[in-house]
């Protein structure tokens, strides 16, 4: 009998993919080193051009696109470090610097779109009315409600304060299908 | 293939939609600035792909239906 409704369950043609990132650079400023940590938020879909674009949700003021996902991951990551780079240019001090990127990345849109259709996603996959399509069948799943985005910024130049530096601090970039409950 | 505006038309499309925004050149990209928020992922090139230009349009709160009729949206 279950078997017989799942075969007749409607599902869902899957366009919206919930992605979560997890990225870290140490960039050079005036003056300064830094060290920006980020577990963030994106939403991939393929566009009427043909590409895959990532959308930013949290950083929410980027987009990249590529002709796989690996490709706009890729670029998006590209672009993540160029308006670092740019933030960095334009800072006089380290607490300029960690104030604008901190508005950067905390700033949503103004509609609040993305952010709405990156939630709808991952319900309609929990659901189990849908599966994530071949593209992102290799990718890790993670559980938003174990991985909360978040941004850290530090100071790690020889004028830092009460910093210490360990390879424990290293963080690979990483991108992830935002998949299962929290246990 | 990539559907993309020229840097010419959003810059009209700004004008007639996103009355008193701050446009300017960083290093890296182009930095536009409208309704208290900021978007710096304007790509520095006379040729944009439309998907940096919806993005913006949506994060800076610029009226949808203004953006698509200057082809924007």
């Amino acid at each position: 009998m279950r078997e017989k409704l799942l075969a007749t369950e409607p599902t869902i043609d899957l366009k919206e993919h919930p992605i979560m990132l997890t990225l870290q650079d140490s960039i050079s400023g005036n003056g300064f080193l830094a060290r920006i940590t980020i577990s963030g938020r994106s939403l991939m879909r393929m566009e009427d051009d043909g590409q895959w674009w990532m959308y930013g949700v949290r950083p929410a003021a980027i987009a990249a696109s590529g002709a796989n996902i690996e490709e706009a991951f890729l670029r998006f990551r590209s672009r993540y470090k160029e308006i670092l780079f740019d933030i960095a240019q334009e800072s006089t001090t380290f607490e300029d610097f960690a104030s604008e990127v901190e508005r950067f990345f905390n700033e949503s849109d103004a509609d609040n779109e993305d952010e709405r259709l990156w939630e709808q996603a991952l319900s309609a996959i929990r659901s189990g009315t849908c599966q994530p399509p071949t593209p992102f069948a290799n990718l890790p799943r993670r559980a938003p409600e174990t991985h909360p985005s978040f941004i850290k910024i530090e100071r790690v130049d020889a004028e830092a304060k009460d910093v210490s530096l360990r390879p424990s601090d290293n963080v690979a970039d990483s991108y992830a299908y935002s998949f299962p409950k929290a246990a | 293939m990539s559907v993309s505006v020229s840097f010419a038309d959003v810059l009209r499309m700004l004008e007639h939609c996103a009355n008193g925004f701050d446009i300017r050149r960083t290093t890296h990209g182009r930095r536009v600035a409208y309704n208290g928020k900021v978007f710096p992922d304007v790509p520095k090139f006379d040729d944009i792909q439309i998907g940096h230009i919806r993005k913006m349009v949506r994060h800076l709160g610029i009226n949808q239906e203004c953006a698509r009729q200057h082809g924007c949206y």
